[in-house]
């Protein structure tokens, strides 16, 4: 009986550990972006002719890539346990949906909070839309002109949920309700941050693919500058890279700090962000919009961060591509001077009129933001999505009581199987019956489940053979009825007393521990909400849709006559350059290979300031700075990308290499200081390297040379 | 011809500009700053500043701005300069709109130039000796009425300042200043602070163009998108939502009623004995 006993305690105990403990969908409290958040204040301005950040989420699905999307975010799940997707199913498509809504409306509260720590006009949103690209993969484009000004930053923000609903209760990253999980990217222009091809801190799933991202529009935007274009190309969210698994890059990495000290990209775990009830409780009713539950759990830190990560960059040298971009579709001879700038009264002037009207665009799209910001998130689109997050909620909820319950409920029956097979045991004198005996080596060898499924069956026929015997026994006594059961009840044949009550204490604790009701139950109540949330997603999406497409055909129109006002403006103003800016030669050290330059030329040179790209058999190498005679000479910014990753060189340059004291940035290292020679770094160096971008561009360099 | 038109109607009615909230350059503001320090002689400025125009603020602003903006950029080097070319120099105590008339006279300034060239002098060294005064009247004017500040009608003052500047540094070309060894350097800065100033004049004006576009496209843009907004917005049913929830709480209640339903049938089984 003891032996009995054991068996059946280790295969309940074995069965508690198994099937463990339903999940309640914990999320945590506190965030890792707001351990130790940075307090400083923005150090610089908004730069002259640029945004200092750009907030760019995923708002709408074109029908065409409704399908494609859908599958793609299915198979490529982040987190979980097996790592593999799942199938498309109806509730997985509204995980789809529901994390395009997510993010159209959590993006505002991170536009809100780092609006409010960056000047006025500083900041702009750019919804994109996910689409088919020209071969029909699957991409994301901007939806408003604000990628089109240069910014400081751009930050990639998504909310994210595994897609299989049925595991929304685990550790699965999910959005649902009071839990969010922020995707996010902040990323500068590569020749603000070259060793990271830009990319300052992202999330852990996503920093592959967006310094992938990075790297392959570098090397298009130093593609279209070898035919003679400043076209900085706009990357796609790397949300959507993530999804299509595009092919990934690898980069020094280091966990989160206020900036990177060794050119490495800063990691963000994927994290459940758990609202606090009393902000739960806040949304009931919030129509106004005034109510913001993620701002003190998130955004607000994340902002800080942002600003700092701004402070630590050169926002000059951040903007500087995209910038000459702007200027070129109004000024193509100032265009390439920008880089570098200059000193000279008439770039001087010519200058301000550029940045100037840069800022009336700037100003202009910054309207069409807060308009987005206000339709979105003061709107009835907004009431309905805290709504939306309320139920949800309350649906969340039941869940984790369900779960609760049946915790407690397996809990007891642990209990009571034990107590029960104690009982049992004390009560003595009763063997088990062969039946049981052979459920028992059926269990032995074939595991619990057979255990469970044999013990069954005896049950059933218990039942049956007492039936038989109560018809049996109408007619006679009740010892007729119990010398029944004891000869063909095979579970009481040879229990009685105490063994009776354990077996039904054991039985109890058995089925509690089997019982997976609540579990089902729990699964099916979220099922059935997304399962019936689907009009409500299809219209907040259709009216999204509407909004956005609205908002930016009344912005663009409006913009295009700005613009052509603006430049009727600039051009009836002008006075002419000196020297203007156009294309030629440039030329690497060995004088072999020939690239472009964009800027002063001479005698089809690079001759002055400006920009040279170059492609050699090791390299492909992009230059900012001063040229004489078709080579690098003077201070200059020099990049080189390889197949091992990107360097930047700042400093001096004469025939074409580095030559004096120049600062290497490199990959997981921190800048240093170096003395070179002729191209031939000979140590360290405690000067100070100089820089095209810090003022020196007065010292008559431009002047020279004329076309 | 016009411009000197434009400084008279200036200096006789009041400017008709549109007050805005937009502030003006801050290369206007720097024109005041670059002007010479000289003691200051309180009798003579208060006498002169007294024919000054009194029955309007505006045209009172006008004028004491315009005097100071003639002055920009003149320092020490310059007034050696118009001493020696602007013989015979001006008589104390002339009207300074008398002086200003004689500058913007096309004949004269043909015939004499030494005459536009001392009249220029005897502005710059009232702009110079009274700065203090000057100053402080377009400060109060500005102060009384705020619509002085007005970055129009200040370019529109700045431009003309510059006008007058203008046939100074050609007055002192025709007498030859720049080709004199000992006069040409201080004729080139002249001419380098003309430069200096036309530029900042151009670019307020350009500002004060672009100020007014962007404000007019932004207004009229975020009319727009409010309206559009709205519209859209309205559109919105939160009762879809609404109902979803409610079918998912139907839903619920059903499977809830099952599911307690198998349980106890379950635990009958169990429990029965059988």
């Amino acid at each position: 009986m003891m032996k009995q006993f054991l068996f059946a305690s280790s295969l309940l105990i074995l069965g508690a550990v198994t099937t463990g403990c339903a999940s309640t969908a914990k999320g945590v409290k506190n965030s890792v972006v707001n351990a130790s958040v940075p307090t400083e204040k923005l150090r610089s301005d908004v730069p002259d002719g640029g945004v200092l950040a750009v907030i760019r989420y995923p708002a709408v699905v074109e029908d065409s890539a409704k399908d494609a999307y859908h599958k793609a975010y299915a198979k490529r799940a982040i987190g979980g346990t097996t790592g593999r997707g799942v199938s498309n199913t109806v509730e997985t498509v509204a995980v789809a949906d529901s994390t395009i809504v997510k993010s159209n409306y959590f993006a505002l509260s991170l536009y809100k909070e780092l609006a409010a720590k960056l000047p006025e006009h500083g900041v702009l949103l750019s919804p994109h839309v996910i689409k088919l690209g020209p071969g029909g993969e699957l991409t994301s484009e901007p939806m408003t002109a604000a990628e089109d000004l240069p910014s400081v930053v751009s930050v990639d923000f998504a909310t994210y949920s595994y897609p299989d609903s049925k595991k929304m209760m685990g550790n699965v990253p999910l959005t649902f309700g009071d839990l969010i999980t922020p995707l996010v990217t902040v990323r500068t222009d590569h020749r603000a941050s070259a060793p990271t091809q830009g990319v300052l801190m992202a999330s852990r799933p996503l920093i592959s693919r967006a310094v992938a991202e990075s790297r392959e529009l570098a090397l298009e935007s130093i593609d279209a500058m070898q035919r003679g274009n400043l076209d900085p190309s706009i990357p796609e969210l790397d949300f959507v890279s993530y999804i299509t698994n595009d092919t990934p890059k690898k980069v020094s990495v280091q966990k989160l700090a206020t900036r990177s000290d060794t050119n490495s990209t800063m990691v963000l775990p994927v994290e459940k962000v758990r609202i606090p009830t009393s902000e739960m409780n806040l949304l009931k009713g919030a129509s106004d919009g005034t109510v913001d539950p993620f701002d003190d759990i998130y955004t607000d830190a994340l902002s800080s961060r942002i600003v700092a990560l701004i402070n630590g960059l050169d926002g000059d040298k951040a903007i500087m591509m995209g910038k000459a971009a702007s200027v070129a579709d109004f000024d193509p001879s100032l265009a390439a001077l920008t880089f570098v700038g200059s000193d000279d009264a008439d770039y001087t002037a010519r200058a301000a009129y550029a940045d100037r009207l840069l800022d009336a665009q700037r100003k202009y799209l910054s309207v069409q933001s807060l308009r987005i910001f206000d339709g979105v998130h003061n709107g009835e689109l907004g009431a309905q999505v805290r709504d939306m997050i309320a139920a949800e909620y309350k649906v969340l909820e039941k869940r984790r009581e369900l779960a609760r319950e049946a915790n407690m409920e397996k809990l007891a029956g642990i209990g009571a199987a034990i107590a029960g097979g104690l009982i049992a045991t004390q009560g003595g004198g009763s063997r088990s019956s062969s039946q049981v005996q052979q459920c028992e080596q059926i269990g032995r060898s074939r595991g619990r489940l057979a255990y469970q499924n044999c013990m069954e069956r005896l049950q059933d026929r218990s039942r049956r053979v007492r039936q038989q015997c109560r018809v049996r026994a109408r007619s006679g006594s009740s010892d007729a009825y119990r010398r029944c059961v004891q000869q063909n009840d095979p579970l009481a044949s040879r229990s009685s007393g105490n063994v009776q009550i354990g077996n039904a204490l054991l039985s109890a604790g058995l089925f509690s521990l089997t019982d997976n009701t609540k579990t089902r139950l729990s699964q099916q109540i979220g099922t059935n909400y997304l399962n019936s949330i689907v009009p409500a997603l299809e219209q907040q999406t259709t009216v999204t849709v509407d909004l956005l497409d609205s908002n930016e055909t009344i912005t663009a129109i409006r913009y295009e006559d700005l613009q052509a006002k603006l430049q009727d403006l600039y051009s009836s103003r002008q006075r002419s350059l000196d020297t203007v800016a156009t294309q030629c030669a440039y030329v690497d050290a060995g004088e072999a290979k020939r690239g472009t330059w964009l800027g002063v030329c001479e005698n089809g040179l690079a001759n002055g300031s400006g920009a040279g790209v170059l492609e050699t058999a090791d390299d492909v190498m992009e230059y900012y700075g001063y040229a004489k005679n078709g080579l690098a000479d003077g201070p200059g910014l020099m990049i080189r990308h390889t197949e091992l990753g990107s360097v930047s060189y700042e400093g001096d340059f004469v025939r074409g290499v580095p030559d004096g004291t120049v600062r290497v940035s490199q990959s997981g290292r921190e800048d240093r200081t170096r003395t070179y020679v002729g191209g031939v770094d000979t140590g360290e160096s405690l000067q100070k390297a100089a820089s095209p971008f810090d003022g020196r561009a007065g010292d008559g360099q431009t002047g020279g040379a004329t076309n | 011809m016009l411009r000197a038109s434009l400084i008279t109607i200036g200096l006789l009615w009041p400017a008709s500009g549109v007050a805005q909230e937009a502030a003006t350059t801050q290369e206007l503001y720097a024109m005041t700053q670059g002007q010479v320090s000289a003691a200051q002689d309180q009798d003579r400025c208060i006498s002169q500043m007294a024919e000054f125009p009194t029955d309007d603020p505006t045209a009172r602003y006008q004028f004491f701005k315009l005097v100071s903006d003639v002055a920009y950029g003149a320092d020490g080097q310059t007034k050696a300069l118009l001493d020696h070319y602007g013989q015979p120099a001006v008589e104390a105590g002339t009207p300074v709109l008398s002086v200003i008339e004689d500058i913007a006279d096309p004949v004269l300034r043909q015939a004499a130039p030494e005459i536009a060239v001392a009249s220029m002098n005897y502005l710059v060294d009232f702009a110079s000796v009274c700065d203090v005064y000057i100053t402080g009247q377009t400060d109060s004017l500005v102060a009384f009425d705020p619509s002085l500040g007005n970055p129009e009608m200040n370019t529109a003052i700045a431009e003309d300042a510059l006008f007058l500047r203008q046939i100074l540094s050609e007055s002192l070309s025709r007498l030859g200043a720049d080709q004199d060894p000992a006069w040409a350097g201080a004729a080139q800065n002249y001419s380098g602070s003309l430069v200096a100033q036309r530029d900042a004049v151009e670019f307020a004006a350009f500002e004060t163009d672009i100020a007014e576009l962007e404000t007019l496209f932004m207004d009229d843009l975020d009319g727009r998108l409010a309206r559009s907004n709205d519209v859209i917005n309205s559109e919105m049913d939160r009762e879809v939502l609404g109902d979803a929830v409610k079918i998912s709480d139907d839903m619920n209640e059903a499977a809830r009623a099952r599911a307690k339903q198998e349980r106890l049938y379950r635990l009958i089984r169990i429990f029965s004995g059988g």
